[in-house]
């Protein structure tokens, strides 16, 4: 008899467990506390794998759960199954169970629930916020949201709310019409921390924060350095005129009248030679620019060729 | 006759009798059963029954240390489990009493 759960008991005992996901979890652990361990019984009797032995998982399960006198699966999942993309994800999540990583982890993603509600309280106070700035102006800061302008407030109701999801996500919900309206609030903050996280993500790429609480100014915020379209940076500018011969020395302003000023953050290998105006000033906006790609380990010097208009 | 189907109204007294007679754990429980000829008896019906009369409140648990093996969860018949059984048995026998009867069976048990 083996002391550890090997593959087969564990890889079993994870799709079974799969198979109560809809139970809150305290349910689900007064269920199934020590099935590992009653399934490591099972198995060491000779004869077969466990599923030879005692049938599919789902099935197993389906049993356990009607002799447990707990309600069946299709009485709180009946909603989602109407929807195709819901039986999809199903189907999905059925053939992550029966693969042993997968089983593991769908066995264990309803642990995290608890880590979610917490999760969503503070969302749910940092998407108030974002809809608040609107009216007051106020920079959207993280981790502490700023509420009616001040971040105690934003402290004191991110509190407030995180108790009240936990308390809400461990009632459960009673009623169809709740069950529904939960679940789309929830992809909404789901949605909102997807937004928040890439806001985070640009901020942070382009200056390391100088205070605890950094702040991203709005949420469409382009804060990367240099000139740029969607994102890509431009290092120089060819402009051809009607009948597609190249123009030189084209002098280029934005809508605002100041210069556009191409550059190579992202390029360190790119040298640019700048025309000098009569003053010794470099003129910044003059384009094409002579430009030079410098050989990192050799230094040497190769000209950039200009590129051909695409038709 | 499919015994599954009987087995359904009476696998918790079935479960009780072998629980009370000596503690035992999951497993074990289910061999007993299939010993004393309930052979049909599935191992999920079982620990699902014992889970539910658990935490129903008419069996206690307790962890014996295996030293070749995974810890095992014994269960052991409680004053609730006792009464349930006593009052599972009286209602057993008065449906088997009428069944006896109406199957001419009387009297061929006595034998």
């Amino acid at each position: 008899m083996n002391t550890t759960v090997d593959g087969d008991v564990a890889r079993y005992a994870a799709a079974v467990r799969a198979a109560f996901a809809d139970l809150p979890a305290a349910d689900r652990e007064a269920l199934l506390e020590d099935i590992e361990d009653h399934l490591v019984e099972v198995a060491a009797e000779p004869g077969g794998t466990l599923e030879e032995r005692l049938g599919p998982p789902e099935a197993y399960a389906a049993e356990l759960r009607a002799w447990a006198g707990l309600p069946a699966p299709g009485a709180t999942r009946r909603r989602l199954r109407s929807s195709r993309l819901a039986r999809r994800l199903q189907r999905l999540g059925a053939a992550a169970a029966a693969h042993p990583a997968g089983g593991a982890i769908v066995g264990f993603l309803p642990e995290l629930r608890p880590a979610w509600w917490v999760l969503r309280g503070w969302l749910a106070v940092q998407l108030a916020s974002v809809g608040l700035s609107l009216l007051f102006a106020h920079d959207i800061t993280l981790p502490v949201p700023t509420i009616l302008g001040s971040q105690v407030v934003g402290l004191l109701a991110t509190g407030a709310a995180v108790v009240g999801s936990v308390a809400l996500g461990r009632r459960g919900t009673a009623t169809r019409r709740a069950r529904r309206l939960t679940l789309a609030a929830n992809a909404a903050l789901g949605l909102f921390a997807l937004v928040l996280l890439g806001g985070m993500g640009a901020t942070r790429l382009t200056d390391a924060p100088t205070y605890d609480a950094y702040t991203v100014s709005g949420i469409y915020s382009e804060a990367l350095p240099g000139l740029r379209s969607d994102g890509r940076e431009i290092s120089n500018i060819f402009a051809f005129d009607a009948k597609g011969r190249p123009l030189r020395g084209v002098r280029l302003y934005d809508q605002d009248g100041v210069p556009l000023v191409a550059t190579h953050e992202d390029n360190p290998e790119l040298e640019s030679r700048l025309p000098l105006d009569k003053n010794g000033d470099a003129i910044a906006n003059r384009y094409p620019r002579e430009q030079y790609r410098v050989d990192p380990v050799t230094g040497e010097r190769r000209p950039v060729p200009a590129p051909r208009p695409q038709p | 006759m499919d015994t599954t189907q009987l087995l359904k109204g009476v696998l918790d007294l079935a479960v009780l009798a072998v629980v009370k007679e000596r503690d035992g754990y999951g497993y074990d429980v289910v061999r007993r059963l299939r010993a004393a000829g309930l052979e049909d008896v599935g191992d999920a019906s079982v620990y699902g029954t014992l889970r539910r009369l658990y935490t129903g409140g008419h069996l206690t648990s307790y962890v014996v240390p295996s030293e070749e093996g995974p810890h095992r969860k014994y269960y052991a018949v409680n004053d609730a489990g006792r009464a349930l059984l006593a009052e599972s048995t009286k209602t057993w026998r008065s449906f088997t009493d009428a069944m006896q009867a109406l199957l001419g069976l009387d009297g061929e048990e006595a034998a």
